[in-house]
């Protein structure tokens, strides 16, 4: 199939505004998509890491007590055996800190007591027995905490107080240990008291879905404190039964104790959405300016062809009337789009690179990976050939007598 | 070679219909070099559209090379053309962003022939025209009469049998004019029939055959003596005449 390559180069040559002009738009189009593209796909990535927990069927408890009388012990009691009591939850554990909500409670763990070298901080929960069945963790080594484990809640006089186990994500385990078994090895509060690791879960996460280490927690058997502002209940419940035991709590939970307020009952999904939002946002409107840009380089293609085809009624008719077939005519305007988008794509793949070099940079975003680049090439020279099409096919549709017409 | 038989052409809009061509008839044998004559509006160019494949008629018969054309699809109506037609225009019809040779190429291109072959062609028809050296020129460097001579050697790069010639004189001052006629006398001479649509008589006297046009219709056959046919066409010319 002979492409006509040279003269149609040579035609564009000496007709090169516009042809320049839809190249630099097809360029900057390309240079957009693909860094848009792996930024979105990055916090697509981000948004759909494995948490380990069973988000979708867990509620969320706030309440804090108001009055002289409160006693926060008791009240913990109380609404744990009514919650618990209730027959679509599976399990319910108070706990300091709302996992993946942006808010919580961090320490320094080390291996060695007093280990001044290491600054790593790790995201923790208090819970009782039930804490890792509330939060749906999956125990993949050692064991769970014990009813008799769980210790008093810490106090304004020991607030320095540690744990004598904790459980620890496999993040977590590895960053302390490395490859050495945790179990039953001791672990360092900043302050160099000692718990015993007796068991790892994993995957698991901690508050902030921004962090790097998001992955690094631990929990302890210890009922929470008033000192976290609050007392807060993850209850896990049947799939499907979320919502309704929702009501039922928000119903029963505010009157259940006047001395106390619930400050809300929502499921775990809004502080993962809220958590995330930036990231959604981020993504919608990336996307959005993406697919604008593409439309806009579609129309520009679209445009030129257009023009081209007008302008050349007569060149096409006497093409036509020396020989050429409908299939010649559609084959040279898209040979022409082709290499007017191809000049774009290859300027485009430049700009893609010095951008995603800039991002990498400025903002410490991975570098950019080349696949990306493959396939916002093969997305841009389609879509450029895809709106030149009908173009194209309207000037096949000029007949050949067009070359004897005067006027 | 070519036979027309009872040939009508209608346009048609909403309101009314005009017959370009009415119960049109017309034997050329090849050799020939036949002058289609006749005022604006007679149909002329009707007629050269229809004979050049470049357009339908309504109803009759119409033989090229013993082909019945009614027959063909668009893409074999484009392959007769490339191959046995070669088209001579009044407005040159040359592409503008493309030199001489390239221009001459376009048709060459399109019967899909090797390079090495295209070029030898090319450079055989701007030899003719005598414009070799111009091969390189865009076409808005050469004059009027050079660009009808560049439109000469691309129509007749592709050795057609067969050469429509619309008005080619139709932009160009007389001394030009003659010297384009002089080229189609001398391709003629060559065996390549030559179909010239023109409006000027003193042009039609230069071909060895008159039609005259009116209303679509053969008014008028003449037979001019001059000029005579190459050998073999003359005979058949006559015959179709007669």
């Amino acid at each position: 199939m002979n492409l006509h390559i040279r003269p149609i180069l040579s035609a564009l040559l000496r007709n090169r505004t516009g042809a320049i002009l839809v190249a630099m738009q097809v360029a900057i189009a390309l240079a957009v998509l693909v860094n848009a593209l792996y930024i979105v796909t990055q916090r697509i990535e981000k948004m759909g890491r494995p948490t380990g927990m069973d988000v979708e069927n867990i509620l969320i408890v706030q309440s804090a007590g108001f009055t002289a009388h409160y006693d926060l012990k008791s009240s913990i009691q109380q609404d744990l055996a009514w919650l618990r009591s209730l027959a679509g939850v599976l399990a319910a554990t108070p706990t300091n800190a709302i996992p993946l909500s942006g808010g919580g409670s961090s320490q320094g763990l080390t291996i060695v007591p007093g280990d001044r070298t290491k600054n790593d901080s790790f995201g923790y929960y208090e819970v009782d027995e039930q804490g890792l069945d509330a939060l749906g963790l999956h125990l993949v080594a050692g064991r769970n905490f014990r009813h008799e484990e769980v210790e008093p809640p810490i106090t304004l006089d020991d607030a320095g107080r540690f744990v004598g186990n904790v459980i620890l994500s496999r993040a977590a385990a590895k960053e302390l240990f490395a490859d050495q078994n945790p179990l039953g090895k001791p672990v360092y509060d900043t302050l160099g008291k000692q718990a015993t690791v007796i068991g790892i879960v994993d995957p698991a996460m901690n508050s902030w879905v921004d962090s790097e280490h998001a992955d690094w927690v631990f929990y302890m058997p210890r009922l929470t404190s008033a000192l976290y502002g609050g007392v807060r209940y993850i209850v896990r419940t049947r799939p499907g039964e979320r919502d309704a035991v929702i009501r039922l709590a928000e119903a029963h939970l505010a009157t259940s104790n006047p001395d106390r307020v619930i400050h809300f009952v929502r499921p775990m999904t809004y502080f993962k959405d809220l958590s995330y939002l930036g990231d959604r946002s981020m993504g919608i409107y990336l996307l959005t300016v993406t697919g604008l840009m593409i439309a806009v380089t579609c129309l520009g293609i679209f445009a030129l062809a257009t023009f081209n085809v007008a302008t050349r009624t007569k060149q096409i008719g006497t093409r036509r009337a020396v020989g050429a077939r409908r299939a010649d005519v559609v084959r040279y305007f898209l040979v022409e789009n082709g290499m007017i988008t191809s000049a774009g794509v290859l300027a485009g793949c430049a700009l893609a690179l010095a951008t995603g070099y800039y991002l990498s940079l400025e903002y410490a975003l991975p570098r950019l990976n080349l696949y990306f680049l493959v396939g916002g090439v093969l997305v841009l020279w389609a879509t450029g050939q895809l709106a030149a099409w009908q173009p194209a096919r309207r000037a096949a549709a000029v007949p050949p007598s067009v070359a004897t017409r005067t006027v | 070679m070519l036979k027309m038989q009872d040939i009508s052409k209608i346009y048609r809009t909403d309101l009314i219909e005009t017959y370009a061509l009415r119960s049109f008839s017309l034997e050329v044998t090849a050799g020939e070099f036949v002058a289609v004559t006749g005022p604006s509006g007679s149909g002329k160019t009707t007629f050269l559209n229809v004979a050049g494949l470049l357009e339908d008629f309504d109803s009759g018969r119409y033989e090229l090379d013993g082909t019945d054309v009614r027959a063909l699809s668009d893409d074999a109506r484009s392959r007769l053309r490339n191959q046995r037609i070669g088209f001579i225009f009044q407005s040159f019809n040359l592409i503008p962003d493309l030199n001489v040779q390239d221009n001459v190429d376009v048709p060459l291109r399109y019967r899909g022939l090797a390079a090495s072959d295209r070029r030898e062609r090319i450079t055989s028809a701007l030899e003719l025209v005598g414009l070799a050296s111009r091969a390189r020129h865009m076409p808005a460097q050469l004059s009027g009469g050079q660009q009808q001579r560049v439109a000469i050697a691309r129509a007749i790069a592709g050795d057609p049998a067969f050469l429509l010639a619309d008005e080619p004189t139709g932009n160009l001052d007389s001394l030009m004019a003659r010297q384009v006629m002089d080229l189609l006398e001398q391709i003629n001479e060559m065996g390549t029939t030559i179909l010239l649509v023109t409006h000027d008589p003193e042009l039609a006297r230069r071909a060895q055959r008159n039609v005259h046009l009116i209303d679509g219709q053969i008014s008028d056959f003449r037979a001019y003596e001059p000029r005579p046919a190459p050998s073999g066409a003359a005979d058949a010319a006559g015959a179709a005449l007669a």
